[in-house]
Formats: structure tokens, C-alpha cells, sequence
């Protein structure tokens, strides 16, 4: 056993409004410099949609991630041969289209222009040439568009779908959306760090930030083509890449990163994941839907003293395997068993996991006579010529969640390879905890079947009000439980700390300043 | 800023009281010695240009100095002595700018007046130089092409001109072409103009970085065996072929590359949602 730990984050997607304040509070700390203005370490995107850059799950395009090769598993777009043939053009590079041309507006021509006939207009400028342009794209352009036959059905997830499944997704009626907020995943078999030809990209051994080294990034751009997520990007002004860094200057003064701290919704939630390193290879090279359970297997009960003796023999310190403990992270993702990586057949094993949204999908279309109602109403006011009831009520216990407005098989393709029943089984309890939770406060569900209910997903009420919990009342502290980054441990290795003792603070004014006239 | 001035000021003062000043007051030995020996002796015996003894007997004195400070003009001028001496010696004199002060002190140096009885005597035959060495040829070869700087970091013989031989290729245009100008000029008056260049242009190139004693041995022997053997030197003229096939070469290996990386991403993904758009312009 090889016993490290991760800093690892979980997203609630059923809790996500789609706000962009997260991408807005990235933006404006980390990417808002020349070079940087399309880069968003932070996007939300709109599913079914193609998102930031277009289409980027698609990896016949973009060539990101593992495959499983005769040797093991390979880079799909980089490694040692192909980076080498290629390193003068990486031929498989996104190109700024892709993403989008970022932009800003000439605001001061609205107060300077000369008296006129005409308003006068702030005319789009690019913010890479400086000169007028068209805006053609956005990072998030296809913002709630579901059914939109540029965006929503060009999804890469929907390749898997039998053509009925896909038309039922977008009829009038059900067509539904839900937010998928993106951040860099911090993988343990991260493909960008494999990818590097300069090894400017390292996993910090502390807490598992996956960071790029600007001192000794050569800009050859490898690991913008092996990120399957697109969640590394070059910079066009200094010409070194860069990514998102889990805001750890933030995260070393115990602070939550700034997306999750500004996060309206509440989504997200971070703790200290116990791994074992040992299993990475095996894991990553697993069978496609096998991959998840085996990246489940391999986080390890943070209260099993076997685990903490291997921890603490491994350099994780006591701090650290005590945040593991009160990790919410851990509580979503093992005890629950409600959180599920992305895409996790591109194989880099990512420590970010979303709670996949169980939408609000519940509803079946039946036909009914309106006539005495819109008899009712005043010819002028509302006239509803509409004879179809929209319900959502249902008899049947988890009856919904197969008949969802989103085909499993399309939650599966995001969140479990394809797995319907893996993606299956966390809505199963997502809707366990609903039922529990409206037998508590409302009390119209029968006990008997709320307690089926639970059983079936092995759910306790205990836990289910704990799940609830965590999900609805829980407080700051509960979200983020960050563990202390011991830096003077880590200057102590560098320096004698000693040297500086009783140099700094009072006493060394060098003279008084001149008072009067 | 001041300071800045001072400095600037110090630069044009000295700048000014520079070589014209200096040879201002030089003897017209020393500026025989500088700027005329390498193509002129003081006795009879041709070396690039005439033998100057008795000069000044033969040709009238305002002749004599008009053509000092003025070679330029008096052989562009239909004076049929200059037409007759360039016939003879071929290689126009150039102007080297010489004053009317330095005229007059080589002209008395030269023994048009006072003082210049001596000069019959002080002219010293070439010496008798030894045949270069193979090492002295291939260094001079060497140097020729600037495979080997020089000492002092002047400029390489081949930036300027050619010399027809199979070691080298492509030489400059700039200046003469020098493949016979041993046979033309003899081994002392290469010597002498690589030594100390009488040429306005090659002077101002190699201003303080002047050829050392063995460079210029190397560079005569080299000329020398390339005078000697040009007609065993062929170097192929490839012509119009040379350009048609770097064209023919660019067009397989562009052709190459597109065939090993035909499966490159080209365009955006989103392409096609560009080209439906409305552009302003």
C-alpha cells in the first residue's frame, strides 16, 4: 500500500443554477491577464450542449485521455513517439475558433464621441488583435439551449443513443437541461503530466494539486492535446501553459478555492481523499465500465487503522488524515456511494465526482378535458386550447427515474462509461432520500414505501437525513474541510527558521520622523 | 544629461583629431610607406603600378600632384599620359584622398625639391619569398572562406569576391574576381594590397584588424596555387536546375508532411457554425 492524499472536490449537479459566478470569481483572480482572456479554468456548461471548447468529449477530434493499447495504456494524442514525431506541430491542437475569440466592448466611445445624429454604439473589439470584430462564439453560447440543432444535438454523449432515445429527449414537452460546472479534475493518472516533454507538470505530493511549473513549461503544448477535458490552455502572450491550480495559495491559508467559495448554489463541496498509489496503473487500465468501481475501491477508509498506520508511515500527517475523516468528500463518494466521476473511460481517474442531477424528471402527458376550465376564465384573459395534463406524480417508486426525461444511457455516457446501472443506482437513493424526506415533513408517502424505498437503495433513515443534510443545511465548514498545508514545515526544509528569530517585528525603526513646521 | 553632453562633445573631439591630423604632420616617407608601397617601389622595377624612381624627372610636377590627390579625375580626363598607363599597368590608381600638404611632402619625398636625393635608395627590392607551403595553401583556403576567422576578426575574403576552385563555392560580387590575379599582379603586389589594402573600401573593412604576417602568407599561397591550377578547378555551374529542383524538393516534402499528418486537426469544430453567420463588413 502506497497510502497518499488528494484534495478532491464534489460537485451536487441537482443544486446547480447555472449562475456562472463560479466561472466569474475564477476569472476574475486567475485568468483576467493578456494571454489568459480566453481561458476559463472555471466554465458551466449547458447538457445535452458541446460545450467549452466545442465538442470536447470528443476524442476522435481532440485525441485526449488513455487507451487501452496491447502495451498497457497509451496516450491517445501524446506520449514518448508521437510527442517526439510531432513536437514541432502537434497536429491534433485546438485551435482559439474552438473555444472562442474572447472579446470586449470600445465603452469609452459611448461618453467620447462627438455630438452626433446617431447613439453612439460600443463597437466589439478582440481582446487577442485589439481591432473591431464580429462575435461569433462565447464560452458558454449554448447557455440553456437545450434541443438547439447546433449545440444540444451535436452533444458528443448522445453518440450512444438509439435515434428514439435522442428524438424523446428533445420533444417539446420533455425536453430538459442541467448544468455540468467544469473545473480541472486533478486526476491520479493525470494524462497532461504524462504527456510533458519538459516535465514541467507535477501532482504535488501533499495533496494531490496538479500544477504546471511556468520556470520550466516550454509551451510545446503536449498536455492541451492529452487533457481529455480541455482543462489545459496556452497561453498565446507568455507562451507557457497553464491550467487551473485549485486556488492554492487560497486552499494553504485554509481558505475554500474561490469558485466553491463563491458558489450561490452551494454545490461544491472539497475533502481529503485516502488513496492507495499503488493501484493507479491497474486501475486506469481496468475494462471501460469496470473503471469507476475500481477508482472507488481504490479510496480507502480514512477511520481503518491499517490505512492511517500506512498514511502516517507515508508522510501524511495527522492533520491531514483527520480532515480525511471529516471529508465530505469521502461521506459523497464512499460512505454514500452517490457520486460518480467524469467521463470515466478517458481513463485519467479524476478526484473531481458529480452527484448526478435526478432533474426534475417525473412527469407523463395525458390527455384530459379542459373545457370547464377555460370556460371559467374571460375570453380575453388566459385561454388555454391545450388539452394535455403535465403530471408529475406517479404511483411507482422509482418508475421515473427509468422513464426520466434524460435516458439513463445519457447520464451513464457522462458519468459511468456507459453504465446505466452504476448512474442507476445513485438516483435510485437520490429519489430514496426525496421519498424520506417527504414522509418526514409532509408525510403524504406511505411509511411502507419509503422504507422499501430505502432498503432497496440500502439506505437507513439515519443516513438519509444525514445525506439531506450535507446536501440542504450544511454550513461552510462543512463543505470545505481543508486540511492544514504545514508550510513552515515545508520552509523549515528549505531554511533554518531559527536565522530569522528575533530580527522581524518591533524595535528596528532606524529613526523618528520630524515633527512642526 | 550633462554629462551625458560631455561625453558626446569628448567622442567628436577625438573623432575629429583623428587620422587627418596625424598624417598632417607625418614625413612623405611614412605616408610612402602607408599608402603607396604596395603597388609602387622607388626604384625602377614594376610592381602593380610603375617603378618611381626618377618620376619626378619624367613627368611635370603640377602633373605628378594633381595625379597624387586627384588619380580619379586625371585618368577620367582624356590625358593621354594617364590613358597610356593605364593601358600598360591596367589597374586604375584609386583616390586615397591624399591633402594638398601630404602631395607636397611626398612630391619633396619623391624628389621633386629638396630632400628626396635618398630615394633611390631607400627603395628596397621585394624580398625573394619562399613558395607557400600545402599547410600555408589549405589554411589560406581556410581563411578564404572564413572556415577559419581571422585573428584580428576582419572580414572573410568570400563575402566580397570569388576565385574560380573547386573547394570554393559561391564567393561575393561585390568586388574583383581573383582567380588570376596572381599572374596579373605578381606575388609581391598581392602581398602588398592584402597587407596593407590601398582600396577606400577595403581599408574601412579592415580598420584595425589587420591581417597578421602568416594570414596573408596562407591567403598569397593559396591565390597563388589557385592562379596556377585554374584550369584544373571546374566548380559546376548548376544554373536554372539549382533553383527548379529546391522547388521540385519543397513540392514532395510539403507533399510528404501532408501525407503523414493528414489525419492533423484542420478548422474549428465549430466551422460550420462560423461560415452560417452574418459578418458586418
Amino acid at each position: 500500500m502506497d497510502i497518499r492524499s488528494q484534495i478532491s472536490m464534489v460537485f451536487h449537479l441537482d443544486k446547480c443554477i447555472g449562475c456562472h459566478t463560479c466561472s466569474i470569481a475564477c476569472k476574475n483572480i486567475w485568468t483576467d491577464r493578456k494571454g489568459a482572456e480566453y481561458m476559463w479554468w472555471n466554465n458551466v456548461e449547458t447538457k445535452p450542449g458541446t460545450g467549452y471548447p466545442g465538442k470536447w468529449e470528443n476524442q476522435d477530434i481532440y485525441k485526449g485521455g488513455w487507451e487501452v493499447t496491447d502495451d498497457g495504456i497509451q496516450l491517445k494524442g501524446a506520449g514518448k513517439p508521437k510527442s517526439l514525431t510531432n513536437i514541432f506541430h502537434n497536429p491534433h491542437m485546438p485551435v482559439i475558433d474552438d473555444y472562442y475569440e474572447p472579446f470586449t466592448y470600445k465603452y469609452l466611445d459611448l461618453i467620447e464621441s462627438p455630438a452626433g445624429d446617431d447613439q453612439p454604439t460600443a463597437r466589439p473589439i478582440s481582446m487577442i488583435t485589439g481591432e473591431p470584430m464580429d462575435i461569433k462564439m462565447g464560452p458558454n453560447w449554448d447557455d440553456d439551449l437545450s434541443g438547439s440543432p447546433d449545440y444540444a444535438r451535436n452533444d458528443p454523449n448522445l453518440e450512444k443513443l438509439s435515434p428514439a432515445e435522442k428524438e424523446a429527449m428533445f420533444q417539446l414537452e420533455r425536453m430538459a437541461f442541467f448544468y455540468l460546472p467544469r473545473i480541472c479534475n486533478h486526476c491520479l493518472n493525470p494524462a497532461c503530466v504524462a504527456s510533458c516533454p519538459s516535465g514541467a507538470i507535477y501532482k504535488r505530493g501533499e495533496d494531490g494539486i496538479v500544477l504546471i511549473n511556468q520556470e520550466v513549461c516550454r509551451g510545446w503544448r503536449m498536455c492541451v492535446t492529452a487533457c481529455p477535458y480541455k482543462k489545459t490552455y496556452y497561453n498565446w502572450s507568455t507562451g507557457k501553459s497553464e491550467k487551473c491550480i485549485l486556488c492554492y495559495p487560497r486552499l494553504e491559508a485554509g481558505e475554500a478555492p474561490a469558485c466553491m467559495h463563491s458558489c450561490v448554489g452551494r454545490i461544491r463541496y472539497l475533502g481529503v481523499l485516502l488513496y492507495d498509489a499503488d493501484q493507479i496503473e491497474s486501475v486506469a487500465s481496468a475494462p471501460e465500465t469496470d473503471v469507476v468501481n475500481r477508482q472507488l475501491d481504490m479510496i480507502l477508509d480514512p477511520f481503518d487503522p491499517d490505512v492511517i498506520a500506512s498514511a502516517k508511515s507515508n508522510g501524511v500527517a495527522d492533520s491531514t488524515i483527520d480532515a480525511a475523516q471529516k471529508s465530505p468528500a469521502y461521506k459523497f463518494v464512499k460512505e454514500w456511494n452517490l457520486a460518480l466521476p467524469l467521463h470515466p473511460e478517458f481513463r485519467t481517474l479524476p478526484m473531481l465526482f458529480y452527484v448526478p442531477p435526478l432533474l426534475p424528471v417525473m412527469a407523463s402527458v395525458t390527455k384530459v378535458d379542459n373545457k370547464e376550465q377555460s370556460e371559467k376564465m374571460h375570453p380575453v384573459g388566459k385561454y388555454w386550447p391545450d388539452s394535455w395534463l403535465y403530471d408529475t406524480s406517479t404511483e411507482e417508486l422509482f418508475g421515473t427515474i427509468d422513464e426520466a426525461r434524460f435516458p439513463l444511457q445519457y447520464m451513464a455516457n457522462l458519468f459511468s462509461a456507459g453504465d446505466t446501472a452504476q448512474v442507476g443506482d445513485r438516483l435510485k437513493k437520490l429519489m430514496a432520500v426525496r421519498l424520506h424526506r417527504r414522509q418526514v415533513t409532509v408525510g403524504d408517502v406511505s411509511e411502507k414505501m419509503v422504507k422499501s424505498a430505502l432498503d432497496d437503495t440500502g439506505l437507513t433513515p439515519q443516513s438519509a437525513d444525514d445525506i439531506y443534510y450535507l446536501t440542504s443545511l450544511a454550513h461552510f465548514n462543512d463543505r470545505f474541510v481543508i486540511p492544514a498545508a504545514h508550510r513552515e514545515q515545508a520552509i523549515e526544509m528549505m531554511e533554518f527558521a531559527g536565522d530569522v528569530k528575533g530580527s522581524t517585528g518591533f524595535g528596528f525603526k532606524t529613526g523618528t520622523a520630524k515633527r512642526g513646521a | 544629461m550633462r554629462f551625458l553632453s560631455q561625453c558626446a562633445g569628448l567622442a567628436i573631439l577625438s573623432l575629429s583629431a583623428g587620422p587627418p591630423s596625424l598624417m598632417a604632420q607625418q614625413s612623405g616617407e611614412e605616408i610612402f610607406q602607408q599608402k603607396c608601397v604596395a603597388c609602387h617601389t622607388l626604384n625602377a622595377d614594376r610592381l602593380v603600378g610603375p617603378g618611381l624612381a626618377g618620376v619626378m624627372t619624367r613627368r611635370d610636377r603640377a602633373w605628378v600632384k594633381r595625379f597624387i590627390m586627384r588619380p580619379d579625375l586625371v585618368l577620367g580626363s582624356e590625358d593621354s599620359i594617364a590613358a597610356g598607363l593605364l593601358e600598360e599597368y591596367l589597374v586604375p590608381m584609386p583616390n586615397f584622398g591624399i591633402t594638398d600638404a601630404e602631395a607636397e611632402a611626398l612630391i619633396a619625398f619623391l624628389g621633386g625639391g629638396g630632400g628626396g636625393a635618398a630615394a633611390g635608395e631607400t627603395a628596397a627590392a621585394p624580398d625573394v619569398v619562399e613558395p607557400a607551403t600545402e599547410e600555408q595553401i589549405l589554411l589560406g583556403q581556410d581563411l578564404f572562406q572564413g572556415k577559419i576567422r581571422f585573428t584580428n576578426g576582419g572580414p572573410t575574403c568570400n563575402s566580397c569576391h570569388d576565385v574560380i576552385h573547386d573547394a570554393v563555392i559561391g564567393g561575393g560580387v561585390l568586388a574583383a574576381e581573383l582567380t588570376t590575379v596572381f599572374s596579373r599582379l605578381g606575388g609581391p603586389g598581392v602581398r602588398a594590397i592584402i597587407g596593407s589594402p590601398p582600396f577606400p573600401v577595403m581599408q574601412r573593412a579592415y580598420l584595425n584588424k589587420a591581417l597578421t604576417d602568416e594570414e596573408v602568407a596562407a591567403l598569397v599561397g593559396f591565390l597563388q596555387q589557385a592562379d596556377a591550377e585554374q584550369a584544373l578547378h571546374q566548380p559546376r555551374d548548376y544554373g536554372i536546375k539549382l533553383f527548379v529542383a529546391g522547388v521540385a524538393g519543397t513540392v514532395i516534402l510539403l507533399g510528404l508532411y501532408s501525407l503523414v499528418w493528414r489525419r492533423r486537426t484542420t478548422g474549428s469544430v465549430n466551422q460550420s457554425i462560423y461560415d452560417r453567420q452574418i459578418k458586418s463588413t
